[in-house]
């Protein structure tokens, strides 16, 4: 490109190399290792921002997360104390339980329910699937703010349309956003809000599955539920795997429902009702940063273990290549 | 020798064919893959059963959106007092859309709120999919001393959760004098590890090394083959990143939240949230009719999106994130 000056580089470098004064290793000519350093180019753009805006705010919090600022005495180092004061105090931990007992809920049901409208549309054994599908993925494109207001409307004990339902039903003076009724309803939020896309997903690895395994199949005159749980099921496992921990990471972070929902039914939810309302509360509300870092890197820990944790299991099941 | 060789426009898809044509095609190819249902050896009833199934879910999903679309026409008196899967007089929908235009109790206009959010949506979306499509060109194409390296770590970033990364951006902010600057907000949305993965992925499956090198050898540029060769082979991963990562901005609500202080630089989503809040503290009469019709002007567009785009939506990317 640069004028005549760039000569067609040989392609097989390696043995012109020894005069030019530098090592070489074998197959990988000057010309191709200029050409890498370009690769370094189109990856960096992408690595300043990474670093800025991902690796430094991480560094940073895990240095801040070991001072203590009180008003009078300023800013000291103060070491692990921030880390024992979340790790022996119950507040943080009824946080963590209660996303867990969510997760727990929620995802076997929502991927149930997903691979059941999956494996209809794959089979096509339900009429109008392709609008179906579209149906069950709108939901994807609400902003949880969004879909957390509408379903408040909803909830609502007073005048929301489900009281009133109840009421036909015989059930008096529900109220879906009481302390009881609050995890419930949010984990019926959170079915209605992601359903559809892990149903796309599991769809689309369905489809992948070759056709003549399941012809073949059919031939040896198998029932249709033996060909979806032993051929089919175990070859979108891997699938299966992946949404379960892509879930459970956001289950984990359990955050702007029950905020919403709070003004529906104040008092409800409490400061440190999951753990990502809790860092919100202590740091931006009551501006102990440093505790909240702390507590933005205990999470982080949890929920990386729990990931590594799932992946290891992935791995002893010999499924990752 | 400074010129490439002219290529055909590789264009992505045949422009001739029209949207009937294309549906009908794709309907037949899908009847096509399919095993007919007549071989299952399904029981009477199987398929009404199932599709019941399906109209039943599909309920619970538009229940939502229908009793948005129903009381976005109300006054607040009716939201609360009226069957809320009906219309009601007076139909105030007009009056509730031209709402959205006013500053209403000084917590800021909805209007500048869409405003913000569109242009976060379009600088952070499409600069998060620019950045990784060049990333995921830089790891699909070439090997470089530490490649491997730092795409594993970008891969391991995935595994920091927005809600653990939100309050340490704060925190530097505060030393950085970003709080309340849109920057704030944008420059990290065009942060996106899965879409580097992602277009790695998809540039590896969709983009020959052998027409690149050919292209090399006639003496074309790094940047020269990358827009003119590489570029229009990758759209349609790129659509795929564009929509997760517009919808991800869209739907960020934390870390506005807490780096926003100035309500005219609030998302839909902060406004909104903020506008829930006084209605149940300030007991202002107006507030909930323009929370529903602020609510599907809000999911409006999204989801026109996502029905246009639907053709280039690669559901089968998301699943190579999953093959791996």
């Amino acid at each position: 490109m640069s004028g005549t000056a760039v000569s067609t580089p040989a392609r097989s470098a390696p043995q012109a190399a020894p005069g030019s004064g530098f090592r070489v290793r074998p197959g990988h000519s000057a010309w191709a290792r200029r050409r890498d350093r370009r690769g370094l180019a189109f990856v960096s753009p992408f690595l300043v921002a990474f670093t800025l805006f991902m690796i430094v705010p991480l560094a940073y919090a895990i240095y801040d997360s070991l001072f203590t600022s009180r008003i009078i005495g300023g800013t000291t180092f103060s070491g692990f104390s921030n880390y024992t004061q979340i790790l022996t105090s119950g507040m943080f931990w009824s946080g963590v339980v209660r996303v867990i007992i969510f997760g727990a809920i929620q995802i076997p049901v929502m991927l149930i329910i997903a691979f059941f409208f999956a494996t209809a549309f794959d089979l096509g054994v339900a009429k109008y699937g392709r609008s179906f599908r579209t149906i069950f993925f709108i939901p994807f494109a609400v902003p949880v703010v969004v879909a957390a207001l509408m379903w408040g409307f909803l909830f609502e004990p007073v005048y929301g349309p489900f009281s009133h339902l109840a009421n036909l039903f015989g059930f008096h003076n529900v109220d879906f956003l009481s302390s009881g009724l609050m995890l419930p309803s949010i984990i019926v939020i959170a079915i209605w809000e992601w359903t559809g896309y892990n149903s796309l997903i599991l769809y689309t690895a369905l489809r992948s599955v070759p056709r003549d395994v399941v012809e073949a199949a059919i031939l040896d005159d198998t029932p249709l539920w033996k060909i979806i749980v032993k051929v089919k099921l175990p070859m979108v496992r891997p699938a299966i795997v992946m949404l379960i921990f892509l879930n459970t990471i956001g289950a984990l972070q359990l955050f702007v429902e029950p905020l919403i929902l709070n003004n529906y039914s104040a008092g409800v939810v409490t400061l440190n009702w999951t753990p990502v309302l809790y860092i919100f509360n202590t740091s931006i509300n009551s501006a102990q940063y440093n505790l909240g870092a702390a507590m933005a890197v205990v999470l982080g820990l949890v929920i990386v273990a729990i990931s590594v944790t799932s992946l290891l299991f992935r791995r002893d099941r010999g499924e990752v290549s | 020798m400074t010129t490439v060789t002219e290529r055909p426009a590789a264009s992505p898809a045949p422009s001739a064919e029209s949207r009937r044509d294309r549906r009908r095609r794709e309907r037949i190819e899908e009847q096509d893959a399919a095993i007919p249902v007549e071989l299952y050896g399904l029981k009477r009833g199987t398929v009404p059963v199932l599709t019941a199934c399906c109209v039943l879910f599909a309920v619970f999903t538009l229940v939502p959106v229908a009793w948005i679309i129903f009381n976005a026409t109300k006054t607040q008196a009716n939201i609360f007092g009226t069957f809320g899967f009906w219309f009601a007089r007076p139909f105030e929908f007009f009056h509730n859309f031209r709402m959205l235009f006013e500053n209403v109790d000084d917590d800021g206009t909805y209007i500048q709120w869409f405003g913000n959010t569109a242009l976060y949506a379009v600088l952070g979306g499409g600069g998060a999919t620019a950045l990784a499509a060049f990333a995921g060109y830089g790891f699909a194409m070439f090997r470089f001393r530490g490649s491997k390296v730092l795409f594993y770590i970008i891969i391991g970033s995935l595994l920091v959760p927005i809600g653990a990364i939100t309050l340490p951006l704060y925190l530097v902010y505060a030393k950085a004098h970003l709080i309340n600057s849109i920057w704030g907000l944008i420059l990290p949305s065009m942060v996106a590890p899965v879409g580097v993965y992602l277009m790695r992925t998809y540039i590896g499956l969709s983009v020959p090394r052998e027409l690149v090198d050919a292209a090399r050898i006639d003496g074309a540029g790094e940047a020269r083959i990358f827009f003119k060769i590489a570029l229009p082979l990758m759209v349609p991963g790129l659509m795929t990143v564009l929509l997760l990562s517009v919808v991800g901005v869209w739907n960020n609500y934390f870390l506005p939240l807490i780096i926003f202080s100035d309500n005219n630089k609030f998302p839909l989503t902060v406004g909104m949230g903020l506008w829930s809040q006084h209605a149940t503290t300030s007991g202002d009469q107006n507030l909930y009719p323009l929370i529903v019709m602020g609510g599907l002007v809000t999911i409006a567009p999204l989801i026109i999106l996502f029905l246009i785009l639907q053709r280039y939506w690669r559901s089968g990317m998301l699943l190579g994130s999953i093959a791996n």
